[in-house]
């Protein structure tokens, strides 16, 4: 069950995590920990890519909440790409698209940082 | 037969062994001389049967007590020494006499007094004697054993021949001999000596020289011609035979342990260290079972591996994570040991995979005065199932370095302590276990007693409340408030994470939905308050979703607001809805954001309208494909069975969703909670 990946990539001055798999309390550590990595590089633009993530619960949520403040706060942000349409009713259900932005693909988002400068 | 006679004769040793003593003394005492032929040969025979039959006894009772080799040779050398002593005495009072002259009672008394002496030391000693031979013995030696005795008993009765006839003493002397040879024989059978510790060796090379001597002059004083041979003579010829065998076994006995005592000085220490090596390893297995703490377990390795491989100092490290933390030290301080042992992996590209021989003084070039100079240090990995989980350390400051029997042992030990690291780990992961599941029940326990005890269902509204915990325990919670108007105000919320934290906000989102429901009766404005109020004690990544409401019982008006949370279902008889006001979670957004976000939805009931809340158990089911339960499964039950009572209903949905999530097991609380209204006649 609890089968899950991360893996970070540097494209240009943004960082992208692709998530892979089940995002759940049991798997969540290992995504907070590639948050504090980034944190301690000081990188603040983050682009998280859902393209192969089949389920999100609560606590997944809560490791991006945990973080979006920090990294708002140094001008940065985090920003959602790819999300398949299960899991985004997760997140709009939420009312997440209210405070995060969300992409159709990861280009537009990687995008949308570099014209914030 | 034979074997039920031999069986009646030892099981009675000590009460036969008495009555022939008894005749032989009254016999003695009657017949103080034995001149005629048929005295002489029954008081011989008499001697025999006494002393074969004292012989049984003795060697019976001396296999009953199992006594160390070392005993026994004292207590054969006290008798001896009491031996000679008596003879002195004898000989001393009694030299100038001749035994012509007296045959008073008191005489012949004392005579027969001390040839029973005589009896018991030889015989009690021969006993010893064939203790000592059949000790640690593999094949069973009573052969030898009784070949020998049989020789005995013919050098014992060939004095009859002597007595016929006084020339005629040939088969004596050939009896004699052989008698001898077999002595020999038996004396070599003392493997014993090897099992004996380092110091009971010396003592015993002391001791054997010591009797060898001592029997070497009972036998001359008993053969020599003197009062006391007279006195044995007299009495029996047989039993001075018997008496001069003894001694001779003595001398031959004790001077062939001497010998192989000498012998066996040079690998004393040797087998000392392996027997230590032994009952040390007996002792940890013990230890590993037993032993939990592994800190006590480390102190009793580094010690004994300290004594068994002759090191000077050992220590005991342990590997977590390629993190290296001291387990025990024996013979050097914490601050040595760690420093020494970080000098031997160096920047943390040597791991000592299998046990090495480490030439320290060539690694180590910065030796202080105060510092253990150690020469050579055998390092053995603690490894289970191929990972290594530490190491173990013996040190030596001495020139010679480990040989292999030594370097085998430290491994031996690392081998115990890594088992037993390996147990102290498991037992504290169990324990961690049994701690998480008492959290779990804790959590569980809480969550029971704040969920609501009765529901307050109505003619006009009824309601069915079904509550489904998980494994872990989920932040589900669900409350009615009674407002005034004849109003009812409800509440479905579901805390983000799981266990003992999610229970305690849950609790708390309970004591603030309570009490602000008695002030605010307006949906939005409350869901609004509730945010305000959770900012100070939420985390960052935690969350409340919740929907509250409030239905008028009369009109059948509800308002309801919602913060994340799933869709309210209506159902009518004509037509289901899905009604998803917009509204961020509770904790998301602590700014004006999350007041702009919620819209408050005003619905006008009809008369048997079905109102279902839940929680995000139900839609997030998953079947072995992988697909959510969703809203449309959802809403088709409710359809089917619209026309049905609400307890009802609540079944049909839960079998469903049972069915449908067979393959998985339950991972989130499931809450549902149905109204239908009745509009008043």
């Amino acid at each position: 069950m609890a089968d899950f990946n991360v893996n970070l990539r540097g494209v240009g001055s943004v960082s992208v995590i692709d998530v892979k798999g089940y995002l759940d309390a049991h798997t969540a550590p290992e995504l907070e920990n590639v948050f504090n990595k980034l944190l301690d590089q000081r990188q603040f633009r983050v682009v998280v890519n859902f393209d192969e993530l089949k389920y999100i619960s609560s606590a997944g949520l809560g490791v991006f909440m945990a973080y979006v403040e920090t990294m708002r706060e140094n001008s940065g942000d985090i920003k959602f790409s790819n999300m398949k349409e299960n899991v985004y009713n997760i997140f709009d259900l939420l009312g997440f698209p209210i405070l995060y932005e969300f992409f159709k693909e990861e280009k537009e988002a990687l995008q949308k940082f570099d014209s914030q400068g | 037969m034979q074997s039920r006679i031999k069986i009646l004769t030892r099981s009675r040793g000590l009460e036969n062994a008495i009555i022939v003593f008894i005749l032989l003394f009254l016999l003695n005492l009657i017949f103080p001389q034995h001149d005629s032929l048929l005295l002489f040969i029954g008081n011989e025979i008499l001697v025999f049967v006494t002393v074969y039959l004292s012989f049984n006894y003795a060697s019976d009772f001396l296999n009953s007590k199992v006594d160390s080799p070392l005993s026994l040779v004292l207590n054969a050398g006290i008798l001896a020494a009491l031996i000679f002593f008596i003879i002195s005495i004898v000989k001393a009072l009694l030299g100038s006499q001749t035994s012509g002259n007296g045959f008073g009672f008191f005489n012949s008394l004392f005579s027969v007094l001390l040839n029973f002496v005589f009896i018991g030391a030889t015989v009690y000693i021969f006993s010893t004697f064939r203790e000592l031979s059949f000790l640690r013995q593999k094949k069973d030696p009573s052969t030898y054993f009784n070949t020998m005795l049989a020789f005995f008993g013919l050098s014992f009765i060939s004095n009859l021949f002597l007595k016929f006839d006084p020339t005629f003493d040939y088969p004596k002397d050939s009896f004699y001999v052989v008698t001898i040879v077999l002595i020999f024989l038996n004396s070599l059978r003392v493997s014993w000596i090897a099992f004996l510790t380092k110091k009971q060796k010396y003592y015993l090379l002391i001791i054997s020289v010591v009797l060898s001597i001592l029997f070497g002059m009972d036998y001359a004083i008993v053969m020599e011609s003197n009062i006391m041979r007279e006195i044995l003579f007299a009495f029996s010829p047989g039993l001075h035979t018997f008496i001069s065998l003894v001694m001779i076994y003595g001398i031959i006995n004790f001077g062939v342990i001497f010998f192989t005592t000498l012998f066996h000085l040079p690998t004393a220490e040797a087998f000392d260290r392996k027997a230590d090596e032994v009952s040390s390893m007996m002792d940890l297995t013990k230890l590993v079972t037993q032993v939990f703490d592994f800190k006590e377990l480390a102190e009793t390795i580094t010690t004994i591996t300290t004594r068994v491989c002759n090191a000077d100092s050992a220590w005991l490290v342990t590997k977590k994570d390629n993190n290296i933390e001291l387990g025990s030290v024996r013979n050097i301080g914490f601050v040595d040991a760690d420093r020494i042992t970080n000098q031997l992996f160096g920047s943390g590209e040597k791991d000592y995979d299998t046990i090495e021989i480490v030439q320290y003084d060539i690694v180590n070039h910065t030796v202080k005065n105060h510092e253990q100079n150690f020469k050579s240090i055998a390092i053995a990995p603690l490894k289970v199932h191929g990972i290594v989980n530490g190491y173990l350390f013996a040190a030596r400051q001495r020139d010679n370095n480990f040989d292999p029997d030594e370097k085998k042992a430290v491994q031996a030990f690392a081998d115990y302590a890594a088992v037993a690291l390996e147990n102290a780990k498991l037992i504290e992961e169990s324990i961690e276990k049994e701690r998480l599941e008492k959290e779990f029940d804790v959590a569980r326990d809480i969550q029971r007693k704040i969920l609501p005890s009765t529901i307050p269902t109505s003619d006009q509204l009824q309601i069915s409340a079904l509550f489904v915990p998980a494994f872990e325990v989920g932040g589900d919670y669900y409350d009615f408030f009674e407002l005034e108007d004849d109003r009812l105000g409800f509440v479905v919320a579901d805390v983000s994470g799981k266990g003992i934290s999610a229970a305690f906000i849950m609790a708390e989102v309970k004591g603030i939905f309570e009490s602000l429901s008695k002030i605010i009766s307006n949906p939005r404005e409350l869901l609004i308050n509730v945010n305000n109020i959770l900012k100070g004690s939420l985390d960052k990544k935690n969350f409340v979703t919740a929907v509250y409401g409030v239905i008028n019982k009369k009109t059948g008006i509800m308002n309801f607001a919602r913060a994340g949370h799933t869709p309210v279902h209506i159902c009518s008889s004509e037509k289901i809805e899905r009604h998803q006001p917009a509204g961020i979670g509770l904790g998301l957004d602590y700014t004006a954001g999350f007041a702009a976000s919620i819209k408050e939805m005003e619905i006008q009931l009809k008369n048997n309208d079905i109102v279902i809340c839940y929680s995000d158990g139900i839609p997030e089911a998953k079947n072995k494909l992988e697909e959510d339960f969703g809203y449309d499964r959802l809403d088709s039950i409710l359809t089917k069975n619209y026309s049905e009572n609400l307890d009802r209903i609540s079944n049909n949905i839960m079998q469903e969703l049972t069915v449908f999530s067979q393959s998985h097991s339950q991972h989130d609380d499931i809450t549902l909670v149905i109204f239908k209204w009745n509009q008043k006649k």
